[in-house]
Formats: structure tokens, sequence, C-alpha cells
């Protein structure tokens, strides 16, 4: 049966066969990216990318999460404890970063969410469908890049994207038009027919990242995207994430622990550290509440004494501390750098080294966590 | 089952590019029709019946060490893809878990087949008298898979465990050689040690390379004057033995993509 049907929110209309299913296909939300003017936000229910119903909002609490989690724990083994209770609402057409060092629990965040591996506690949904009960209808609509190149060497660029597109079901003539299209969007069509193993380490990534978006994800997954690349290729990488969101209203979820990446690409960043998300939001909320500047002061003395009295003054915002830097967010550094320094010398604190720097995510990080984030 | 030929036709695909690999396993099997077939035919004809008898009653012997090796060696392919994490790409694509067990099976089996294929051909060329019954060879290929598909299981078992190919090359070793001579795959049962023949008793490739005499051969010019074990033994045994390492091979599977 064919009937027309008009999407909830921005009133267009489509024609769409609906005798596949009935209206109760129970919380499989579309991201209505057939209407721009609907911005991303849901708007009919769908089965393989197929429009089957409309959804009653009226009526129906749903949800425009692209992904959801709570309590998500992983432990690996006794001593082992991964993820600590995670909880994530990611809204649909929006990147988000986590942001953290080296073993705080990001790559297990994201193989649980794209079912390669099962919570030990908790629960998380991907576009509304659970990554445990529903995981083979979740692995239909994501992409994954992992984190380690993960790629055929002997095969060549498009026979790595085509047989990727098999294992996804794609019929020919669609895999064909896919792959051309990738291959320019990642710019790699004049080496796509050489073996991968000819390829740099940043045209491995860029191959990745087409194959990521070979089956048309709503959602896409990315670990560390970035790593061991150099700043041009890091540069490109970015480039083709933001087009993605912007361009194809996809969703986007990254791990890193280069801070500058998360500032530049994340609509949202929640900073990670030792299984648990210690702070979540835009970076710009992030960044500014440590203060319009931020002095970092290292010295000997009594510190302790020196950050009470800093706290004191009315034009301190915060005082943080952590591996032997005192860290003060202030309206304005060059300003009050005179006041804060015979503050010290009033305590007999001797400073050895003093800036003034806009805050930034690592400025965050060292106040949630009270150590550095270093970029390796 | 299309996620199954996907595989497949990818691991063909490798096998193009890389021929002197399944080149390199032809080879060791051809130097053992061509230089112990000759020799032993020399040394051994009068006992077996003579001349050519010994080459007729030999090559399904080395059919069956060709088909071990390459089954075993099969499981490299897996064993590669898992230590390059290839597989998480297979994990992470909405196909079934199984497929992509029956993927490495099939292409294990279109690799032993086609090896073994190739040395049953020479072995006729160079003296062997087969079976003009193309039933009889067609019995012959079923034995050979499943016989295959037995050494696959354990290959595929054995690759999802471990994570070292260089140990893998060794088991490769110490399976193949040990199971061919204690087989009647060189000489009659009858005239093994009481012990050794209970060893090729117990071992499949008896069954593989008496029936592989019964079906790909002449039976009568085959025959060491023994007597043959019964053809539906063969198959039941190998089957029983295929079905046995398969399920070893899924457990072990399952056990690994966790
Ligand atoms: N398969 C595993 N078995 C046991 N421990 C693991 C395993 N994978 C990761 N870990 C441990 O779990 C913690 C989190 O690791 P991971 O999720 O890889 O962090 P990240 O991606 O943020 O660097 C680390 O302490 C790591 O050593
Ligand atoms: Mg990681």
């Amino acid at each position: 049966m064919i009937e027309d049907i008009r999407c909830p929110i921005c009133g267009s209309k489509t024609t769409i066969p609906t005798s596949k299913k009935g209206p109760n296909i129970g919380g499989q939300f579309h991201v209505c990216t057939r209407y721009p003017e609907c911005k991303g936000k849901v708007a009919v229910e769908s089965q393989n990318g197929n429009i089957v119903q409309a959804a009653d909002f009226s009526e129906r609490t749903y949800t425009s999460m692209a992904i959801q989690a709570s309590g998500l724990v992983k432990r690996y083994s006794e001593e082992v404890l991964a993820v600590d209770g995670v909880d994530l609402n990611i809204e649909a057409n929006t990147v988000y970063a986590l942001l953290g060092p080296n073993g705080a629990g990001k790559t297990t965040t994201i193989l649980i969410l794209t079912t390669l591996l099962q919570p030990t506690s908790g629960s998380a949904s991907v576009v509304g469908l659970d990554v445990v009960r529903k995981a083979s209808d979740v692995r239909r609509r994501i992409g994954v890049t992992f984190q380690e190149m993960i790629l055929d060497v002997e095969l060549t660029g498009r026979q790595v994207l085509d047989y990727h597109g098999r294992f996804y079901g794609m019929k020919k003539a669609q895999r064909k038009a896919k792959i051309s299209e990738l291959l320019a969007l990642v710019e790699l069509e004049e080496a796509a027919n050489r073996r991968v193993s000819t390829y740099s380490g940043g045209m491995k990534r860029r191959l990745e990242l087409a194959r990521g978006l070979m089956t048309e994800p709503e959602v896409l997954f990315l670990d560390e995207p970035t790593l061991g690349l150099d700043p041009q290729n890091r540069a490109s990488i970015w480039d083709y994430l933001r087009n993605l969101k912007e361009q194809r209203g996809l969703t986007l979820l990254l791990t890193t622990h280069y801070m500058d990446e998360a500032e530049h690409l994340a609509d949202r960043v929640g900073i990670i550290d030792q299984g648990h998300i210690v702070v979540e939001g835009t970076p710009r909320e992030l960044i500014e509440q440590m203060g319009s500047d931020s002095i970092r002061i290292a010295g000997q003395g009594d510190g302790e004494k020196f950050i009470e009295e800093v706290r004191s003054l009315s034009f301190v915002q915060t005082v943080t501390t952590g591996d032997d830097l005192i860290q003060i967010g202030i309206d304005s550094g060059n300003k009050r750098l005179p006041e804060i320094v015979s503050v010290a010398n009033n305590c007999g604190f001797v400073i050895e080294d003093i800036s003034v720097t806009k805050p930034s995510l690592s400025d965050v990080f060292l106040k949630y966590t009270g150590r550095q984030l270093r970029d390796k | 089952m299309s996620a199954v030929m996907t595989l497949w036709g990818k691991h063909m695909q490798k096998l193009r590019i890389h021929p002197e690999e399944a080149f390199g396993m032809v080879i060791q099997s051809v130097l053992w029709v061509v230089l112990f077939g000759i020799g032993m035919k020399s040394l051994l004809g009068v006992t077996v019946g003579g001349g050519d008898a010994y080459m007729t009653f030999m090559v399904p012997g080395i059919v069956a060490l060709t088909a071990m090796t390459a089954a075993v060696g099969g499981g490299l392919v897996w064993l590669t893809e898992r230590i390059m994490g290839i597989v998480k790409e297979y994990l992470a694509a909405p196909i079934p878990r199984i497929s992509i067990l029956g993927g490495n099976a099939l292409s294990i089996i279109t690799k032993t087949l086609f090896q073994s294929i190739i040395i049953l051909v020479l072995g006729v060329l160079i003296g062997a008298t087969g079976n003009l019954d193309p039933l009889g060879w067609l019995g012959g290929i079923v034995l050979l898979t499943v016989y295959g598909l037995g050494f696959a299981g354990i290959a595929l078992a054995f690759a999802s465990k471990t994570n070292d190919p260089g140990s893998y090359h060794m088991v490769i070793f110490l399976f193949t050689l040990p199971l061919l001579f204690l087989s009647n795959a060189l000489y009659p049962l009858e005239s093994l040690p009481k012990w050794m023949e209970i060893c090729a008793r117990l071992n499949p490739t008896t069954y593989a390379v008496d029936g592989m005499r019964q079906t790909f051969m002449d039976s009568s010019v085959a025959s060491s004057g023994g007597d043959y074990i019964a053809l539906w033994i063969c198959f039941v045994v190998l089957a029983a033995f295929a079905v046995i390492c398969m399920s070893l091979a899924y457990f072990v599977f399952k056990r690994s993509i966790r």
C-alpha cells in the first residue's frame, strides 16, 4: 500500500509504502535528513533507511538522542575497571568529543556503543536501538573507524571499500556510485587502484573514513581519528568531519586526547578520566567557566597560604592546582598580574615561572582531574 | 550466506595476489609424488604388486597429505586477519558471527580441493591407475571435502587461540608428518606393527586414504592385498571427524571474539 504522508515537523509530503510495518515500530526513529527544514530533528520512523511511518509527536514520548548511555560499566577483570558509570546523551546531528588521556576508557566506551563489547552493567542505545539486544540493527546503521588502522593492505583502496559494501549487502551499482562519491570526498581518486600498502598514514586514515561512510551511517564513531597524523593531514580530516555533520546531517562521536581537536571540532565535549565523565558541555562553556584569562604559576614556598590569599581576591574566579602548578582564572590577566605577584611576595612564595594564557580545555582538564592532559 | 561468499571472494582475491603461497604448498606434494613415489616403486614394488600399482596405492596418501597441509595452512589467513585486527571490521558489520567462520572454512576447502586435485591428476599422469567411473571421483571429492573440513576445523580453532604465526607453523609440521606416517598412506595396514596399526586405525587419514583408493583410483590396482575398509565406514568416520573439529572451531572462535 502506498500512502501520502507528511513529516510532522516540516510538513513536507512524501509517498511511502506503509504495508511493511505497522505504526508500532517501538522507538526506531529516523533523523529527518530528507527534509532539510527539519534541521536534523527526528521526524519519521524508518526501517533500513526507508521511511515507513511518520511519528506522531503529540502522542509519543520520543527521543531525538542519537546516542544514549546510562550507567555504563565495563570491568575487564578484578583490577581493571575501564569504564565506571558513563552517562551520555548525544543529540542527533552534533559532533561530540570524548576527550581524555590514554587509558581513560574512551576506546572501551566506543567498543560498547558499536556492539563489539558487552557492558558489564548499564545500558546504551544508538538511534534508539539497544546496543546489546538490537546489536544487529545498530550495526546496520552506524559506521566506525577504530583507533588502530585496520586495513587489508594487499587490496587496493577501491577493493577495500567494495568489500565493505558487500558485507553490508549493498548492490553492485550502489557500491560503485558510493565508492566514486567517497573517493572524491576524501581525495583518493588517483590512488584508488593502488594497493593500500603504498598509502601514507594520512591516506590510510582517509580511506578508513571513506569506509566508515560507505554504508550511509546515521551515526559515525571515530576512535582517535587523527592519531599519529601530521598537522596537515589532521587539518584535512577535521575539514571532512565538519562537512559531514553540516552537509549530511550525521551524528559524530569521536574520541581524542588532543584538546585542540576537541576544541575545533566538537559541539559538545565530555572530559573522561579513569572511566568517568568528569564534566561535559560545549567547549565554550567549559572554557569560560575558567575565567577569561588564566595565570599559571610554578614556584616554591608556602603554596597553601598563597592560594588562600589569592582565592580571597575579588577578581579571581577559580584557583586550581595540580602537578606543581597553580592556575588562576581571572577576568584580565595582564591587568592583575602585578597584584598576584605582590600577594605571592607577601606570603613568601617564590615564583619560578609565571605566564598569562587564554584558558583552554587542558585547563579545564586540570581543574577537574588535578592532572595535566599532555599531548603525546 | 552472502557474507560467507563475500569473505570467500576476498580470500580468493588475496590468493590471486600471492599465488606463490599456494604454489609453494603444491610443490611440496609434487616432490613427494615424484621422488618418493619413484623411489618407493623400485624398493617396494614387489610387496604391493609391482609397477604402477604402488603409484596407484601411494597417490591417495600424498593427496591426503596435500589436503591436510593445505587445510591446516589455510588457517593462517584467519590468524593474520585476527592479528591485524581486520576481524573488527567483520564484527562491526551486520553479519552473523558464524558466517565469518563459514567464509574461512569455505576458502580453506576451496584451496584444499584445488591443490589435491592437481596432485591427483599429476599422480595419474605419472602412472597411477585412476577410476574410470566419474561417480567414483565425485565420491572421492566428497571424502576429500569432509576430511579437509576436519583439518580446517582444527586449523581455525588453533588460529583463534594463538597470536603467534611462528607457533602456528610449528603445529603444521608437528601435525602433518606423524599423521601421514601413522596411517596406511605409505604402507599397507597389515604390514604395520600392532601398535602402529592401532594408531593408524584411530587416524582419520587412514579412512580418507582408504576411501580415496576406492573412489579416485582403480580399487583393484590400488589394493595392497588386504581388505579395504568399507566405503560407508570411511564416510561416517570422516563426517564425524569434520563435525567434531568444526564444532571445536566454533566453540573456540566464539570465545575469541568476545
Ligand atoms: N582487552 C582488555 N583487557 C584488559 N584491560 C583492558 C583491555 N582493553 C583496555 N583495557 C584497560 O582498560 C583501560 C581503558 O582502556 P581504553 O578504553 O583503551 O582507554 P583509552 O581508549 O581512553 O586509552 C586501560 O587501563 C586499559 O589498560
Ligand atoms: Mg583508545
